[in-house]
């Protein structure tokens, strides 16, 4: 088991710029994913760490070690591939044995820990099966047993629960955690899933274009995201973007937005007042709007708006609501299921005023979470 | 992804050096046979002393009647075989074409003539077209049944310049017909079925189908095997040396002259003649083509 | 087929498809008629070959296997299929020893003008081969080759080498870059990853290769002869081409066809793939 420390890293593929003075740092044991949509850099990042892309600038130190020269097949680590890549020739047990022949492990130790592995994977019982002959579950399950048995200081996962279907990839998760409390292996996992961030990981590392958006413990990345990407990017529905300016009317603090005034946070009144006439991005999730008839009371800080319903979506226990404000401007609140709201309607909703971020529109930085 | 690893194992010497022995290998017989034919060409051997570099040898050859008629024979050869050859192919592959029941069969069973060796078909058709009891006289005289009788004697075939070399010709475009079919087949198999309907739906018939559409969608592939088979016709060897010994091509004339006469310089200096017609034809087909593209894309 | 056109016209559909079966039927025929023929004169007696007039039966009257029997049991025979069987596969063996690792580096390697290099590997079977045959042939006079099993296994591996290293190339290209990176991440240098993970998984291609290259010297003609001459050692091909000058029995030459086809019949059926895959992209002749 090691730390990983990247140092300002950077990257270049033809003409691109992927990797851009990238910093990261994962304590000993600790299960972080890289989070970001596709083309942001995050596999690369990985493969950088495997040592199977070169790195232009910065280090990539594990266990205080300074990697970037060093050979991969000399870095203790291990990966799993999107693909799984297990060795299409070899059986289950073979494809496991495989990397402690290399390290021409004794034949007593490579025993012992294939036992354990296909104990730990609940894998016995298709040992001489070839990776053709299994599920895609028990293949991502041999592609994980396989990287364990070598003990490596990190484990690298790319993707790998993208090939599973839904109900799959729920016990895999639940598997994957469990997995990581009983090794203690450091885990650096890359994702485009923000339920597999938020479900597995200690800390989410979010990515976007090859920089780093924000670094935080998935709570911190939900509640208080750091920038108008990670706010967008994390959350579903996604959250709603209003434009608008800061103004303060006598005891209240808030923005004036196409669908109107909409009140901050009496708590914070006083850095609201502070911004007075700047212009700002309003971020609110659809979970922190409600419906005003169902709602109990209204509070202090919840601004009341008037919206036309015009579709709505259902989601399950609850059913997702896409309306417009007064110019137009898209608005999406969630609601119970046992409500009935058809189409063209106008409703009132409750804007949760502890809830708004607002956003620089220029830098996209969150310049007032809570 | 795989572009990014690519990358990793960029080019490095140290790392290429499998690479070599067969590199080694090929390229230094390229330079034997280069050297060697260019060097036996130029070369004259009179009473034991040899003389280089001179064109004598080659003089001699071009002014020798027998190497004038092998070179005019092989040009008639190519000229018939190759569209032989096209035709034959275009009609296995548009028997493929179609969708039947045992067409995988078909399929295989087309390849076959590919896999029995070039000498070997020229056995079998010594044998068919034996003078006079081989089954091809026998057939033609009219003494199967089945068969209408077109010839009142027996032929000769391997007694004769025309059938001798008609035969020869047989043999290679039977024994090489699955190429061209395979060729043609992948260009037909390319034309966007499609195309076929959106030309019914605006009324084409069959054969405006055929002549509008299928056509001029084949000629890269027909091409292609006017091409090669040309190159083919003139190299060929087996054929003729087993069925037309009396009548050379350049290619049996070559080894008449190395194994009857002993004349190297002689068969080397044809075989230098003969690499010279492939480029030609090649430069020449392929500068036709070109004019004909450009013809077509300006009207 | 429209069904406009088939309501409107049955008559015309009957024929169009009596054309169709006929055209299959003779493409068949003559495909298929010409091996029946070898197949047929090989198993004739004597009586279905001098008929004495009579034309020659399209099956024989007493169909029988002397020919191979008597073929078998003659020890110069017996000797000339042993020299081929060898030389095949000693070309075989020079021919991926030379070819396996050239085609590792060209399919998994980016090299710097790779089309370029291809096309400088296989320049030299441009030229025909009764073209290379001469100054191939002087240059193992030279170097006292001439009439050594040597010279015409280096010949036939210089055919050879260029499909081996086109097949295997295209073989090692194949196998996915993640199967050799998690190899690689697992801790297997270049040879290991090259032994344990490549070559087993580029085995059914390198096969396919090894046996074309076997079936290529097998039925090989030129070199053989021009290197060989007719002298001590014969192959298979020779000992035809040495019977046919002395108008021998039909049958006895058919069966020794025959003997010298099956082979190459049954395995190109088995690799029709790489046969096909080969010519489509121009690579074989």
């Amino acid at each position: 088991m090691a730390d990983v420390v990247l140092k300002n890293v950077s990257k270049r593929m033809g003409s691109s710029q992927v990797i851009d003075g990238f910093s990261l740092d994962v304590a000993n044991g600790e299960f972080v994913t890289l989070l970001g949509p596709s083309g942001c850099g995050k596999t690369t990042l990985l493969r950088m760490i495997a040592g199977l892309e070169t790195v232009d600038k910065g280090d990539v130190l594990v266990g205080g070690k300074r990697y970037n020269n060093l050979p991969v097949q000399q870095r203790n680590l291990a990966m799993v591939f999107q693909s799984y890549a297990l060795f299409p020739h070899m059986t289950v047990a073979q494809n496991i044995r495989f990397g402690l022949s290399i390290h021409k492990a004794p034949a007593e130790t490579i025993r012992r820990k294939l036992a354990w592995s296909l104990d730990m994977f609940g894998l016995s019982g298709l040992e001489d099966r070839l990776p053709r002959q299994i599920s895609g579950g028990q293949r991502q399950r041999v592609a994980l047993a396989r990287a364990l048995v070598l003990d490596p200081d990190v484990l690298l996962l790319d993707e790998p629960l993208s090939n599973l279907d839904a109900a799959l990839r729920d016990t895999a998760m639940e598997e994957l955690k469990r997995i990581h409390h009983q090794v203690g292996t450091t885990i650096i996992y890359v994702t485009h899933n923000q339920v597999e961030a938020m479900t597995m990981s200690q800390r989410i590392a979010v990515l976007s274009a090859g920089r780093l958006e924000q670094y935080d413990t998935p709570r911190a990345v939900y509640d208080s995201p750091a920038t108008r990407f990670a706010a967008s990017f994390i959350g579903s529905p996604a959250m709603n973007f209003l434009n608008g300016a800061v103004e303060v009317h006598g005891e209240d603090a808030g923005v004036m937005t196409p669908v109107g005034f909409v009140k901050l946070d009496k708590e914070r009144f006083t850095s609201a007042k502070a911004m007075a006439g700047r212009s700002v991005t309003v971020g609110i999730r659809p979970q922190n709007i409600a419906y005003a008839e169902h709602h109990e009371s209204k509070r202090y800080s919840d601004t009341t708006l008037s919206v036309s319903v015009e579709l709505v979506e259902t989601l399950g226990d609850r059913s997702l609501v896409v309306s417009r404000g007064e110019n137009g401007t898209a608005l999406r609140f969630l609601i119970t299921r046992d409500i009935d709201i058809e189409p063209q309607e106008m409703v009132e909703v409750f804007l949760d005023g502890r809830r708004v971020h607002l956003f620089d529109p220029q830098t996209n930085a969150n310049v007032f979470s809570f | 992804m795989s572009e990014a690893w690519q990358k990793v194992k960029r080019f490095k010497i140290h790392e290429v050096w499998p690479l070599l022995p067969a590199a080694v290998y090929l390229v230094g017989f390229l330079v034997i046979v280069g050297a060697y034919l260019v060097g036996l060409s130029l070369s004259f051997e009179k009473n034991g002393v040899t003389v280089f570099p001179t064109l004598r040898t080659v003089a001699a050859v071009v002014s020798n009647t027998e190497f004038r008629h092998a070179l005019l024979d092989t040009a008639l050869f190519v000229i018939v075989g190759t569209p032989l050859e096209l035709a034959v192919g275009l009609f296995l592959a548009l028997v493929l074409y179609q969708q039947f029941r045992f067409r995988n069969f078909v399929r295989s069973l087309f390849l076959v003539p590919l896999a029995v060796p070039a000498l070997v078909t020229a056995t079998l058709l010594f044998i068919l077209f034996d003078y006079p009891g081989g089954h091809v006289n026998f057939l033609l005289t009219g003494k199967y049944a089945f068969f209408p009788a077109i010839l009142h004697a027996p032929v000769n075939w391997r007694g004769s310049e025309v059938f001798a070399l008609g035969i020869s010709m047989i043999g290679k475009v039977w024994r090489d017909m699955p190429i061209s079919m395979l060729i043609l087949l992948s260009g037909l198999n390319a034309i966007d079925p499609e195309l076929f309907d959106a030309a019914r739906t605006m009324g084409a018939g069959l054969r405006t189908r055929i002549w509008r559409v299928v056509l001029p969608l084949m000629i890269p592939s027909m091409s292609a095997v006017i091409l090669l088979r040309s190159i083919e016709m003139w190299k060929e060897f087996i054929f003729p040396f087993i069925l037309a010994g009396k009548y050379p091509l350049l290619g049996t004339l070559i080894e008449s002259m190395y194994n009857d006469w002993g004349n190297s310089n002689g068969a080397s200096a044809v075989a230098a003649i003969l690499v010279l017609c492939i480029v030609v034809t090649t430069l020449l087909f392929l500068s036709i083509m070109e004019f004909l593209r450009r013809k077509l894309v300006r009207t | 087929m429209s069904t406009i056109a088939r309501v409107k016209s049955l008559p015309v559909e009957g024929l169009k498809k009596a054309l169709w079966v006929a055209s299959i039927a003779a493409a068949v025929l003559l495909v298929a008629g010409p091996v029946y023929m070898l197949f047929k004169y090989s198993i004739s007696d004597s009586t279905s070959i001098n008929t004495g007039g009579a034309p020659i039966p399209l099956w024989p009257y007493h169909p029988t296997f002397r020919c191979f029997t008597y073929l078998f049991s003659d020890s110069q025979f017996f000797g000339v299929i042993t020299n081929s069987f060898v030389i095949a596969a000693c070309t075989v063996g020079m021919s991926m020893l030379l070819g396996v690792p050239a085609a590792y580096v060209l399919g998994r390697f980016r090299v710097p003008g790779r089309r370029l290099l291809l096309l400088g590997l296989i320049s030299v079977r441009l030229f025909p081969d009764i073209a290379s045959v001469i100054p191939i042939t002087e240059f193992f006079i030279r170097f006292k080759l001439q009439n050594t099993y040597t010279g015409v296994i280096l010949a036939h591996t210089l055919l050879a080498l260029p499909y081996v290293i086109f097949i295997g190339m295209s073989a090692f290209e194949a196998i996915p870059d993640d199967l050799e990176q998690q190899a690689r991440v697992m801790g297997a240098n270049g040879f290991s990853v090259f032994f344990r993970i490549l070559l087993p998984l580029s085995i059914p291609g390198l096969v396919a290769a090894a046996i074309y290259t076997f079936l290529l010297s097998w039925d090989e003609f030129i070199f053989a002869y021009f290197i060989l001459g007719l002298g001590k050692i014969s192959t298979l091909t020779l000992f035809l081409k040495q019977k046919l000058a002395f108008s021998p029995p039909q049958n006895l030459l058919a069966a020794i066809s025959v003997l010298l086809s099956l082979p190459v019949i049954v395995f190109s059926l088995m690799l029709q793939k790489y046969m096909t895959a080969g010519i489509t992209t121009g690579s074989v002749k």
